[in-house]
């Protein structure tokens, strides 16, 4: 009887863990791209603004679900806590905020909605826009962005403007989406006697990663162990795919692109592409490249090229403008490499192509629930997105972070890296006076900005709080002077399924010919070979 | 229709009564095993409807799609996904033989050793490399195999004249002609102490009294690693051989952390081909994946009974 007793005990016990993991999902909601049919999207997108914003009046948000990747620097552990509290309590939502890791994000999203776990709003870099954006999953939101009270502040309208697609927008971009410039130790090039003013063609940019090689520029005593330039990969695996050798690419886009004519064609088959593929070919065995571009992610490219020892490393760095200008400064001095970096005006080749590319911008969507009521969607973007340009409060959280704790206006002094005289700076503020303060994971930083950088946005602050740094400020100017959009990127069916495939054989390609020294046209008849009929395919669906 | 006749534990002869009133007398172990039933059930078998995909086009967004064996035509005419089989075969198997082969030959000459401190340190130290992650592994090894001026070995190669100073260092890794090497010495280096154990608990398990046999017969040292150690280590040999066969397609994490697109053609296999064209895309078809994972999942199948064939050849017994 005992026996029997705990069976049955036992058994209800485990039925109950197993009903009680089981449960929690049946209630949910499916968003639109599972339920709605194309008939109900139309009628949802053909509704009325007045009617929209009636329904949206009578909507009662409760919560707002938010996915975002590494861009939200006020992370966990950085006083994220205090940026939601003030943020719910300046909007009056609960916000929910789900920060997922930066490097794999893409394929982090996909798991979230492979399993049925669809946030309110998700921010999506070009890419995952021009390809989630004809699926029916994004919510058209071209009537409420149109009346947005934030239009009459906006100083980038054409940011915007140049997302929609067929004239619907799907996705909101809050800055524009800043590209990279190309930087230089000051250091290193007075140690071999140029000077970046005369840096003006290719010839002399790779006369320069030469002599970076080939003399002491760290003078360590021993020459070529040093190199040009070290970047995260010879082509990114996301647009604009050139930005971090963009010397070596110039006038080259290895991509499928659309032309001046309105024509979409492989911008990787061309000749431009093959000229591009012998400099980097060059420059990969004359040692003016780090080899390890070939593997380095972003982060072991960057640490490498500040790092103490110098030994290894390279004068020339390729990276995002405005605010990294400043990180990056600020590392070298950390530690003890260069006092000054060198932003380098885009040589002739890559002027000829109207200078650095200026990404296209990561957008914030909202998800469509299917429902066929624009009620839920408009009070998201009335609470999510009209709030994050409101110019005052919640703008500051999203650009400064939280008040007291990430910035403040409050008279206070304090001291970073007290205890390194060489280090040590001290930082006194009058009551009233805007301010940032210490990092809240690091007392030895001052903290720079949060999710938005001021320098881009496409609505500046009203309240008068400004306090980029000297040098992110004129990293932001250099660029915005020196910059031309990228390519849009491609959507279609083929292209969305195969571009996996695509970016294997180019990477072939790719090392193939820089790595291994192989010659450039049988690289390029193996690529026609491996991904031709997918690529015709692409530009068949694109051009229809 | 007459019942069964059965025989029980004591030999004597019942007729059989029918299931459900077999089950009734028996309801309290039934009822014990059930919720460990529903557990199998439900973690191990229920997500298995799931290869159902491999004839779907399946996204992230929308309803699957039923397309019947069209991503099963896709792979098979895809160039990458044969490179990748065959590629996590060879790996596999080498990786199989020649890590074994290395745990035993320092299994024998562990168990030669008579100084007990120095066996148990050593033994200690050869196991350590196991516990290490393998992304651990990978960034030590990274830093030693570099080909720029800090990679430790490409600077005593320098320093020995094998490399000319001027010349550029090896990329190791990044080389489809040394990169197989290399991963083999590198799963040789982290696995071969944790393989030992298997092979010095057989060698611990031999009758001391053959080896006093032989040093009457005057053996010597060899002539009784060779004729008393090595037939006792036989069977072991196999059967951990036999065992490991059925999981070569399984190989994943040391290739990941390991290679990168400069040898695709000598280091990509199933599981990171799989990878690639699920996560690096932005709207991946989980439908096409599933497809992979489910022809890997019957081949790995068809190894499981060869292996338990095998098995029962040499052992006399399966492995399931």
């Amino acid at each position: 009887m005992k026996k029997k007793l705990i069976s049955m005990l036992l058994t209800a016990a485990m039925v109950a863990s197993l009903v009680g993991c089981g449960g929690g999902a049946a209630t949910e909601e499916a968003p639109a791209a599972d339920t709605q049919t194309e008939a109900a999207a139309t009628e949802t997108k053909e509704e009325a603004p007045a009617e929209t914003e009636a329904a949206a009046e009578e909507y009662k948000l409760e919560s707002v679900n938010m996915v975002i990747n590494g861009t939200l620097t006020a992370t966990v552990d950085n006083g994220q806590a205090d940026f939601e509290k003030q943020w719910e309590e300046a909007v009056g939502v609960d916000l929910i905020i789900q920060q997922l890791d930066h490097s794999g994000y893409v394929d982090a999203v996909g798991r979230l909605f492979a399993g049925g776990d669809y946030p309110d709003v998700i921010i999506m870099s070009a890419d995952m826009y021009a390809q989630y954006a004809p699926t029916g999953l994004l919510w058209d939101m071209t009537e409420a962005y149109e009346n947005a009270e934030f239009q009459a502040r906006m100083t980038l309208p054409a940011i915007n403007e140049n997302l929609k697609k067929d004239g619907k927008l799907y996705g909101f971009a809050p800055t524009y989406g800043n590209g990279c410039v190309t930087y230089v130790k000051k250091a290193w090039l007075d140690a071999v006697g140029l000077n970046a003013d005369d840096i003006k063609t290719y010839d002399d940019y790779y006369n320069m990663l030469l002599a970076f090689h080939n003399e002491d520029p760290d003078g360590n005593g021993t020459k070529g162990d040093t190199y040009g330039v070290v970047a995260a990969g010879f082509l990114g695996n996301e647009a604009p795919y050139i930005n971090y050798l963009p010397e070596f690419w110039q006038n080259a886009y290895p991509a499928i692109l659309q032309g001046s004519d309105g024509v979409w064609y492989d911008g990787f088959q061309t000749q431009e592409t093959k000229d591009a593929l012998l400099r980097l070919q060059q420059a990969y065995a004359d040692g003016a490249i780090d080899p390890e571009t070939l593997t380095a992610s972003t982060k072991i490219a960057r640490e490498k090229w500040f790092s103490n020892d110098q030994t290894g490393s390279s004068g020339v760095f390729t990276y995002w403008a405005g605010s990294w200008y400043q990180t990056l400064t600020d590392n070298l001095i950390k530690n003890e490499v260069d006092e000054e970096l060198v932003q380098l005006a885009p040589i002739a080749e890559v002027e000829a192509i109207g200078g650095y590319l200026n990404r296209e911008a990561p957008v914030w969507c909202i998800i469509d629930d299917g429902d066929g009521d624009n009620a839920r969607e408009q009070a998201i973007f009335d609470a999510f997105i009209e709030t994050m340009m409101d110019g005052d409060v919640v703008q500051t959280l999203w650009t400064y972070g939280a008040e007291d704790v990430h910035w403040s206006t409050k008279a206070e002094s304090f001291v970073t890296n007290p205890d390194d005289p060489d280090k040590k700076k001290e930082y006194n503020y009058e009551e009233g006076q805007f301010h940032l303060k210490q990092s809240p994971n690091d007392p030895n930083s001052v903290w720079k900005k949060n999710h938005l950088d001021p320098a881009l946005v496409v609505c500046e602050l009203t309240n008068g709080f400004v306090d980029t740094a000297e040098l992110a400020v004129a990293g932001n100017k250099f660029f915005t002077e020196n910059c031309i959009d990228a390519p849009i990127s491609p959507a279609s069916e083929t292209y969305t399924n195969e571009s996996g495939t695509i970016y294997d054989a180019k990477l072939a390609v790719v090392t193939e010919v820089v790595v291994n020294g192989g010659d450039v046209d049988a690289a390029m008849d193996n690529y026609v070979a491996t991904v031709g009929s997918i690529i015709d395919q692409c530009l068949s669906e694109l051009n229809q | 229709m007459s019942k069964k006749v059965v025989m029980t534990s004591t030999g004597v002869p019942v007729r059989e009564k029918p299931l459900g009133l077999r089950i009734w007398n028996n309801r309290g172990y039934y009822l014990m095993f059930l919720p460990v039933f529903i557990f199998v059930l439900l973690i191990n078998y229920w997500p298995m409807l799931g290869v159902r995909y491999a004839f779907y086009d399946y996204k992230p967004v929308g309803e699957p799609v039923f397309v019947g064996l069209k991503h099963f035509q896709k792979l098979f005419e895809t160039d990458a996904f044969w490179n990748s089989f065959t590629n996590t075969l060879e790996l596999s198997i080498m990786r199989l033989i020649l890590t074994n082969v290395a745990s035993i030959v320092v299994s024998v000459f562990l168990n030669e050793m008579g100084n007990l401190v120095a066996k148990k340190t050593l033994q200690t130290l050869i196991y350590l490399p196991h516990f290490m992650s393998w992304a651990v592994v990978a960034s030590i090894f990274s830093l030693l195999l570099s080909p720029s001026a800090t990679g430790m070995v490409n600077g005593w190669l320098k320093d020995l004249g094998v490399i000319p100073a001027d010349q550029m260092g090896i990329y190791f890794l990044a080389d489809s002609k040394v990169w197989r090497p290399i991963f083999y010495l590198i799963n040789i280096w982290k696995e071969t102490g944790w393989g030992t154990i298997i092979f010095l608990a057989t060698l611990s398990g031999i009758n001391p009294e053959l080896y006093e046999a032989a040093d009457i017969d005057g053996a010597t040292r060899l002539q009784k690693i060779r004729f008393v150690t090595m037939p006792a280590l036989a069977n072991t040999i196999i059967t951990v051989l036999v065992l490991n066969l059925a999981k070569v397609l399984n190989m994943f994490e040391p290739v990941f952390v390991l290679y990168n697109n400069a040898v695709y053609d000598v280091a990509d296999v199933i599981s990171t081909y799989i990878y690639r064209q699920t996560f690096a895309i932005a709207l991946p078809n989980y439908g096409y994946s599933t497809a992979v994972g489910l022809f890997r999942s019957l081949v790995g199948g068809a190894l499981v009974i060869l292996c338990n064939w095998l098995s029962k050849k040499v052992r006399g017994r399966g492995i399931v």
